[in-house]
């Protein structure tokens, strides 16, 4: 991105220790309130930097570097979450159904409560609802997180706030 | 139902700061090592403003490692083939240090850029960095051509090898490809332009005439023997003006270390 006149300046993303400074708190934050539990967070906290590490040479400026940085740990979060329901398959030698586990142990406490719900929405629309509520990231970062459109990203907070609404 | 969420999201079950704190003091640690094992090394690179056009530069602590006209070159996968090797920051003050030294190279001082150390940590083969480093000691006031770099590198036939090492050369100027040029005596092409090129040389003292030919009082030097000779002197012919350099003039010659032939005295 360089301008005609101004002294050119190559946009590169900042030293990787100051990106790492600059964002561990909200990253550690946002794993925390999609894992729920202080030891996978830990785990995923480091396995999202040593990941952003490896790649972070592929990051070519220093806008899309937050909206990256959300969408490697949203993404290692979603894979835990995958490999969880998987084992559990396998384990209790069933069909891993999430509406009966949710049947079987009705939940009082609201917190408990939707967080099963956000557990049966869509993929993408989980994602950019929790990067928009509790991660506060804005459209245009979500959109670039998720690899999607603003306004698909829009919809999709939209849609699943509709969702947790109707229940 | 509307209200209950919406508090959720935004103040209801807020992780406190503490709990994030003590997970990050954990993290940093256990990070930090694992970290400092798969660390790259760092170069510092920078946009530089010179009187031969508007240039990108990395350097290592070994020293330069890319140089690149960002007019006519692609500097985008320059970047990308340093950022392959290095963690890189943007610094200002590489693009004031480096383009000092060109200022000064531009300016007539042909030992400007001499002292900067090369980093050739870019370039693949020994076969290249060989002839990179063999490149670097041909002194400013002189020229030698594909051939004669080949042979100098002790492959006579490898003129062709050494002309595209030369032109994917990483750090041009610094490692100056452009006193490379071609057997007939024309000057041949330069990445940053045949334009730089004579503009690079003329600054050097090499002063090439408009026909882009050798100046008439260029003398041939023997790299080896250290004894300079008029270009029509039957040693010169001899040895079929390999491993020859060619300089500007005598007094050139001489600041090199060389002596005057005693078949043709040469000046």
């Amino acid at each position: 991105m360089l301008m005609m006149d101004a002294k050119p300046k190559l946009n590169l993303p900042p030293p990787f220790d100051e990106a790492m400074h600059r964002h561990e708190r909200e990253i550690m934050r946002f794993i925390l309130r999609a894992t729920g539990d202080r030891d996978d967070a830990l785990d995923l906290f480091q396995e999202t930097w040593l990941r952003a590490y490896r790649s972070y040479r592929q990051l070519d400026s220093a806008d899309g570097l937050r909206p990256w940085l959300f969408r490697i740990a949203s993404n290692l979060c979603l894979n835990r979450k995958r490999d969880r329901a998987r084992r559990a398959q396998v384990i209790a030698g069933v069909e891993f159904n999430e509406e009966d586990a949710g049947a079987v142990a009705p939940m009082h406490d609201s917190a408990l409560h939707l967080k099963s719900m956000l557990r049966r929405l869509p993929n993408k629309q989980r994602q950019a609802l929790v990067m928009r509520k509790l991660g506060g990231l804005d459209y245009s970062e979500i959109a670039a997180a998720l690899g999607c459109s603003e306004e698909a990203a829009r919809a999709g907070v939209y849609l699943a706030m509709k969702k947790l609404k109707a229940e | 139902m509307e209200r209950k969420f919406e508090a959720y999201f935004e103040d209801g079950a807020e992780i406190p700061d503490e709990i994030v704190e003590e997970l990050l003091r954990k993290a940093r640690s256990r990070l930090a090592s694992t970290l400092d094992r798969i660390r790259r090394p760092l170069a510092r690179v920078a946009v530089i403003e010179s009187g031969i056009g508007r240039l990108l530069a990395a350097q290592s602590i070994r020293g330069l490692v890319a140089l690149r006209f960002m007019d006519s070159d692609d500097t985008a996968s320059l970047l990308a083939a340093v950022r392959r090797r290095f963690d890189v920051v943007e610094d200002d003050a590489v693009a004031a240090e480096i383009g000092g030294e060109i200022e000064r190279l531009m300016q007539g001082d042909a030992d400007a850029v001499s002292a900067r150390a090369v980093d050739l940590s870019l370039v693949e083969s020994d076969f290249q960095r060989r002839a990179l480093a063999r490149l670097r000691r041909v002194p400013a006031g002189s020229v030698i051509s594909y051939q004669g770099l080949a042979a100098a590198i002790g492959v006579p036939s490898g003129q062709r090898a050494v002309g595209n090492t030369v032109a994917s050369n990483p750090v041009p100027i610094y490692v100056p490809c452009h006193r490379v040029i071609r057997s007939d005596g024309s000057l041949g092409n330069y990445g940053g332009g045949p334009e730089r090129k004579l503009k690079l040389l003329r600054a050097e003292g090499f002063g090439v005439d408009l026909q882009r030919r050798v100046p008439p009082d260029a003398v041939y030097g023997h790299w080896v023997s250290r004894i300079f000779c008029r270009p029509a002197c039957s040693a010169v012919r001899r040895s079929e003006r390999r491993q020859w350099l060619i300089f500007a003039n005598p007094e050139r010659a001489r600041r090199f270390g060389m002596r005057a032939c005693k078949l043709c005295h040469p000046a």
